[in-house]
């Protein structure tokens, strides 16, 4: 799984231009990150100009998870 | 009963490809909508922003002083050991941009022949008829309650991230080979020779380069782009310590003029450096500009293509729309006009960019002491054979690099 740290992204849409399950995508001022599709390839973490993706192991509930990806 | 539709055609997108087509379409007399998810078209910008004169001329366009920060006569490349060509004639004037102005300038263009813009509309979703044709677009403004909107031709000017596009079944997910991810500053003050900037080198900028774009005040655009396959992470198979913004901010460090300037804004992007996707229209579906990839893979330059190709494929959409038929095969005039024309130009680039990343820097020094300025527009023009005759013959141990820049197999040295 992915973590955005939002704060020093510079809102290029660099990763989802690569991402293959178009789990990143840009909404309203910030890219938000759709577990449920992602494959955990990391190619976002490493085309992240900004160096703001970062990959953990494991199943962790980011705080930042957009409530829709939040299931249950 | 026949669909109602809204509109003759949704653009997605408000950049100068989205813009340059809907101006045509409308202009001739097609109902054009664009929509552009951005709050404010131009904004953020994320690229060099350098043009040639060209495509702008061509189009009978009357660039707007506040679009354009400066003039350049061409282009410097610089090697390795600091041996610099200069590529400058009458076809190298441009301009370095302020984008912000511009895309707007291009938009406002296409709503004065009639083209209806919307911006901070995002689409969410490409709506089908029930034989899954593409007739129309979910749109959401600003993030407020999604709507639909009806029309018989999408088009997908959407940029790097074309999800609308990976929706009609375009295959626009790019491969980290194929892309170069980028840092940029702003920075002031530099002194500048009205020219680009380019400096190569494995230790500049692994499987890339850095460049330097003048602006007006003695400022200059300074960025970086590097292999997306050997950027970032070394777990993942990268290159260690080669990340975007460690390596520019050595370059500047080593700059004389740089390490004294201060940054104004930072940015940064992935270009694509690649070729263009392998099938530009469907059923009621197009796609134009860097949604398409159709970026020249050296340079990383995007807008003049997109311009052109912008026309083109408003060109072919009137025709459909004179015939109501947006069928494949009659939207597929585009990609027949594309494809021998600035199809062939890019995979002249294309070819470039991989044998250059091949050459170690020594070899790359080598080239630059032995080409001048005059061998410049031969080898940006894909006439390599007078250029690598020239190389070889001080170094014939980059024939097998450089044969595959001459179509009919081994030069001759």
């Amino acid at each position: 799984m992915i973590t955005i740290k939002h704060d020093g992204c510079i809102f290029c849409v660099g990763c989802s231009s690569v991402c293959p399950a178009s789990a990143i995508e840009a909404v309203g001022t910030r890219m938000k990150h759709f577990p449920e599709k992602c494959v955990d390839c990391g190619l976002c973490v490493k085309i992240c100009p900004a160096n703001v993706i970062q990959m953990y192991k494991g199943v962790k509930e980011p705080d930042d998870l957009p409530p829709e990806a939040k299931r249950g | 009963m026949r669909m109602k539709y809204d509109h003759d055609v949704i653009v997605i997108g408000g950049g100068p490809a989205g813009s340059t087509f809907a101006r045509v379409a409308a202009a001739g007399g097609m109902d054009v909508l664009v929509i552009d998810k951005r709050k404010e078209i131009g904004v953020p910008v994320r690229c060099g922003e350098g043009l040639g004169k060209g495509e702008i001329i061509k189009q009978g366009l009357d660039l707007p002083r506040q679009c354009y920060s400066i003039e350049v006569e061409g282009a410097k490349v610089v090697a390795p050991n600091g041996k610099a060509i200069v590529w400058k004639n009458e076809g190298t004037r441009g301009w370095v941009l302020e984008r912000k102005f511009f895309d707007k300038w291009l938009c406002e263009l296409a709503v004065e022949k009639g083209a209806k813009v919307h911006t901070y509309t995002r689409a969410i979703e490409v709506l089908r008829d029930e034989k899954g044709k593409p007739n129309g677009v979910k749109v959401s403004h600003g993030g407020r309650e999604p709507y639909e909107v009806r029309a018989p031709l999408i088009v997908s000017a959407e940029g790097m991230e074309s999800m609308m596009a990976r929706q009609m079944g375009f295959k626009t997910v790019h491969a980290l080979y194929d892309v170069d991810t980028c840092y940029e500053y702003e920075m002031k003050p530099y002194d500048h020779e009205n020219l680009i900037e380019l400096y190569f080198g494995n230790e500049v900028a692994k499987r890339g380069y850095v460049w330097i774009f003048p602006k007006a005040n003695r400022k200059a655009n300074v960025g970086i782009g590097i292999g997306g396959n050997v950027a970032n992470s070394e777990k993942l198979g990268g290159v260690k310590g080669a990340q975007p913004k460690t390596l520019l901010d050595a370059f500047i460090k080593n700059d004389k003029q740089l390490k004294e300037a201060s940054t104004l804004l930072d940015f940064g992007g992935v270009i694509s450096v690649g070729a263009p996707i392998d099938e530009f229209v469907k059923d009621n579906c197009m796609i134009i500009g860097t949604a398409a990839k159709q970026v020249d893979p050296i340079h990383g330059g995007g807008i003049g293509i997109a311009m052109e190709t912008g026309v083109m494929a408003a060109g072919v959409a009137l025709k459909a729309h004179a015939r109501k038929d947006y069928s494949k095969a009659m939207l597929y005039e585009y990609e027949k006009q594309w494809r021998p024309g600035l199809g062939k130009d890019m995979a002249n680039r294309l070819l470039l960019r991989k044998v250059l990343e091949k050459v170690s820097d020594d070899d790359l020094n080598h080239i630059f002491n032995t080409l001048t300025d005059n061998d410049m527009p031969d080898v940006m023009d894909g006439r390599f054979a007078g250029p690598v005759a020239k190389v070889l013959a001080g170094r014939p141990q980059l024939l097998g690099v450089l044969s595959a820049l001459v179509p009919s197999g081994k030069p001759k040295v």
